[in-house]
């Protein structure tokens, strides 16, 4: 299959231009708004961020109507343990993002678009700058669009690096010029978003998946995935494979193919223990549960875990893993936003458990009282961040007790 | 107008109503440290979370709205065990302080863990986040960052009702606090009100610190006569002292209560409270200094004035007004005081500093007298030679008064407050001490409580003034505070 948002030779606006490019949202503009939300809603194009909310369903959320502000926030915050996809399609092909961007926001009818990046993504940020400024000296951008009388300006804003603010609601408060922190739902930013005003917010890889859909249907980008989740998408394989990084495939296509076929498998005298398959938040998956599995949102979750960012972490038996939930525990104590009670004192709570037991001085007693704390955030917080520390907590230890065991009885790793 | 169940209970309530507010109505009391009815909900504490029928997740019942048809439960096991699980969260990096702690005793911890809790903790004592300890951040408050349950009440607060900002949350996760912005303290105006606000011991007020444990504080309902706002209060007292002034929120006047008004009642147990008498400077018995000062009322009968004071009680003006035209007989007398009404910040402060300008005008109407202007020109004609009337109020005649060299009988709270010249300083019962009447600038007639005793010997204002006018001939026959009532139409 070849690629649709992944291609060589793509980033400039030449090149771009060259292969087709912005001819999809010539064709867009001459539609009806509601013609292409259909189009998306058809395509069954499901949110690439982590959550998999279906794209065109968001988007039919706004109210229509050229009347009032609207907004189209695109999350370029990539900052979930083991995923990189998105700085890759920044780097690859920031154009497709651009007339991504603009096509959805004809469908919603804002006038005004951010795309909130990484700040460590200072380089692509300047990459997209310079994108952005090429397309608007062709008139993709600004005012009066190809013509049609449709305007849209879009701003880069980069972020000052916190995990939270990929959420989308700490990303507008943080794009609003507030502390990054998640805002109470309902109002959900569809009604109150940006600046009080109705607000879409969608991952990179999403809209760049867009002018694809307008270009050739959202037919033919459903038949690429499977029943229920169309099209493509990005996997960011790390861990001991013989060829990490980035790779697009069809939603559907097996995890054994993966990691076999284009990761061409493990490195020599590796074998192959753990998969954590969406990024860290994701539930763990032992290595026989993930080689019996296809890569789409259902499958997964009837795996029990999530196809999350398609973060792809490939754990070999050389790993511990209570080493490595300590790592996470480490991570999401730090990134909490320390709003909710639950999230602010559990994180630090599992991290202070998970230092001990992994030094050394644990107890039989302390991997139930892991396991209890991380049951007691879920579900109870403002946003996902809690939920995000407590299933791989719950699903480490489900699924590899053993190794939490031989650490609550004496065992220190590298001794 | 959604219809739904909570606890089993049919409720029906205007749209927009949250769940919290439902089960109030129907008496059903939710647990909750960052809800507060006159803040805007922040939803972070998450101790109020209940259950709605056929919905995966516990909502917090601060923010969600009441819809038809809900089935909410409020004492379901789900929702104990959250409010367990919240506690315990909360409780893990606490000092657990309470022996040293204010807040003990009204501690919105230590009541949820008898109520909700009682578990035994799970957590290292020795493996607690430190944080910053006692520490004055303006003139009122003490913070002690290791008590805070981050619930942001004060930060709202401080941005939605004084709007002046000065806190903010500061850092992420469990090391994150509440901090004062860079080069400002907590001085609004109404900062003590934080000290309430506060569920916990992170805020509390430097006055009242280590003064009294809670538990033996007695409560009497009064109100405040710091301006003409006339707040509901509640005086809280011990062995007959005052310990602190907290609002008695209501929704005719106050939720609140400013810094000023909290400390009105340290005048009534400073050190220059006028225990006793004083004739020229010198401090003498209550009784020798009233037939001195009737002798002198007696001496210039015909040229006394009294002059009425929107400080005192509608009681004490009217027995005054009594004095100056039964016993003293004269036309010089004034129950006279204009001052334009109304909150001058846009929170409580009056513009008017005097609590009873409004009552005051009903001793006028039922009296008659002098306008201020024409009392201050007779003063100042010198045929005035002994004045009765209040040391605030007497603020207000002072120039014309001292240069015509009138001979003063002043009636004080505190010596501070008199003049140096006074011939006569008399003492009368503070409002903590004794029922008064005072109408507010919205006209409502309310009525101080006496919290304490006052002074031994010191009797109301309406009393000494009887006495006064039995010493020098006239009775007035006042032996209650309704008596000096008796002519005034409300």
């Amino acid at each position: 299959m070849e690629n649709i948002l992944l291609r060589n030779n793509i980033s400039r606006l030449e090149e771009y231009f060259a292969c087709g490019g912005y001819k999809p949202l010539k064709k867009a503009l001459g539609l009806k708004p509601a013609e292409i939300i259909a189009e998306v809603k058809r395509s069954n194009l499901r949110g690439r961020g982590g959550a998999g909310f279906p794209a065109g369903l968001k988007w039919s959320f706004i109210p229509p109507g050229p009347d009032g502000q609207k907004y189209l926030v695109c999350n370029a915050d990539e900052g979930e343990p083991g995923t990189f996809k998105d700085r890759e399609l920044l780097r690859a092909n920031p154009h497709a993002l651009i007339e991504g961007m603009a096509i959805a926001a004809y469908a919603i009818g804002a006038a005004h678009g951010y795309i909130y990046i990484r700040g460590e993504f200072a380089a692509e940020a300047a990459h997209l700058n310079a994108a952005i400024a090429g397309a608007r000296a062709k008139g993709f951008l600004g005012k009066n669009i190809l013509g049609s009388g449709f305007n849209f300006e879009l701003f880069v804003h980069r972020g000052a690096g916190a995990y939270i603010c990929g959420e989308e609601t700490a990303l507008l408060e943080s794009l609003e010029g507030f502390k990054g922190q998640p805002r109470l739902k309902p109002p959900f930013p569809a009604l109150k978003g940006l600046f009080g005003s109705p607000t879409v917010i969608n991952n990179v890889e999403t809209l760049a998946a867009v002018p694809s859909i307008i270009d050739k249907g959202g037919d033919w980008y459903a038949a690429l995935g499977t029943a229920k989740s169309g099209g493509t998408k990005l996997f960011s394989v790390s861990g001991p494979v013989a060829r990490p990084g980035v790779y697009e495939l069809p939603l559907g296509t097996a995890f054994s193919e993966l990691l076999e076929t284009h990761c061409g498998g493990m490195k020599p005298g590796k074998k192959l223990k753990a998969v954590i398959p969406g990024g860290s938040s994701t539930p763990v998956l032992t290595a026989a549960e993930a080689m019996a599995l296809k890569l789409d949102y259902e499958s997964l979750a009837a795996a029990g875990s999530m196809l999350g960012s398609g973060g792809v972490i490939m754990i070999d038996d050389s790993q511990c893993m209570v080493k490595l939930l300590q790592v996470l525990a480490r991570f999401y104590h730090h990134e909490s936003c320390g709003q909710c009670t639950p999230c602010r004192e559990g994180c630090g709570w599992i991290e202070k458990v998970l230092n001990r037991l992994e030094e050394g001085g644990g107890t039989p007693g302390d991997i139930d009282l892991l396991y209890s704390v991380a049951e007691g955030m879920t579900g109870r917080t403002i946003c996902a961040l809690a939920d995000a520390m407590a299933m791989p907590v719950m699903s480490f230890i489900t699924k590899f007790r053993g190794e939490f065991e031989a650490h609550a009885a004496g065992k220190v790793c590298g001794k | 107008m959604p219809k739904l169940t909570i606890d089993g209970m049919n409720i029906e309530v205007p749209a927009g109503t949250t769940l919290l507010q439902a089960a109030q109505q129907l008496g059903i009391y939710i647990p909750r440290y960052c809800y507060h009815p006159k803040l805007s909900v922040a939803g972070n504490c998450r101790m109020c979370l209940v259950e709605i029928e056929k919905s995966p997740k516990l909502v917090t019942a601060c923010s969600t709205e009441a819809a038809e048809g809900m089935a909410v439960s409020t004492a379901g096991e789900k929702v104990k065990k959250a409010r367990r699980d919240v506690l315990e969260y909360l409780l893990i990096n606490h000092p657990l302080d309470c022996p040293v702690c204010d807040q003990a005793g009204e501690c919105g911890l230590q009541d949820y863990y008898m109520e909700h809790s009682l578990q035994k903790s799970r957590f290292a004592a020795d493996d607690k986040v430190l944080r910053q300890k006692r520490r004055a951040v303006g003139p009122h408050l003490i913070l002690d960052n290791e008590r805070c349950i981050l619930c942001t009440r004060c930060v709202r607060f401080c941005a939605e009702v004084t709007k002046t900002a000065e806190l903010e949350v500061m850092e992420r996760a469990d090391h994150s606090f509440i901090d004062l912005k860079e080069g400002r303290a907590l001085d609004n105006g109404y900062s003590l009100n934080i000290a309430d606000l506060c569920p916990v011991g992170a805020f509390t007020s430097r006055d009242f610190r280590f003064k009294q444990r809670v538990w033996f504080l007695k409560k009497t309902p009064t109100i405040c006569l710091g301006c003409a706002t006339g707040c509901q209060i509640e005086a809280q007292h011990n062995r007959n002292a005052v310990y602190r002034l907290v609002p008695r929120p209501n929704a005719e006047t106050n939720t609140w209560l400013c810094d000023y008004g909290r400390m009105t009642y340290k005048a009534v147990q400073a050190g220059d409270r006028l225990e006793k008498a004083m004739i020229r400077r010198g401090l003498i018995d209550i009784e020798p200094a009233l037939r001195e000062a009737a002798t002198r009322l007696d001496e210039f009968k015909g040229a006394a004035a009294v002059l009425g004071s929107p400080w005192l009680s509608v009681e004490d003006n009217a027995a005054l007004a009594r004095l100056a035209r039964e016993s003293l007989k004269t036309a010089a007398y004034c129950f006279d005081h204009t001052a334009e009404q109304g909150i001058k910040d846009g929170i409580l402060i009056n513009k008017d500093p005097a609590p009873n300008t409004a009552g005051l005008k009903k001793v006028k109407a039922a009296a008659g007298g002098l306008s201020l202007e024409e009392f201050t020109a007779l003063l100042a004609g010198g045929k005035v030679k002994v004045l009765v009337a209040e040391a605030k109020a007497y603020g207000l005649v002072k120039a014309a008064a001292a240069a015509a060299g009138v001979r003063l009988v002043i009636f004080a709270l505190n010596r501070g407050d008199a003049p140096a010249s006074a011939h006569a300083l008399l003492p009368y019962a503070s409002y903590f001490e004794t029922p008064g009447t005072f109408i507010n600038y919205q006209g409502l007639r309310r009525a101080t409580a006496p919290a304490v005793e006052p002074p031994q010997g010191v009797k109301p204002l309406w009393a000494v003034v009887n006495k006064l006018a039995s010493y020098s001939g006239a009775e007035l026959h006042l032996d209650s505070p309704a008596a000096a009532l008796k002519d005034i139409n409300f």
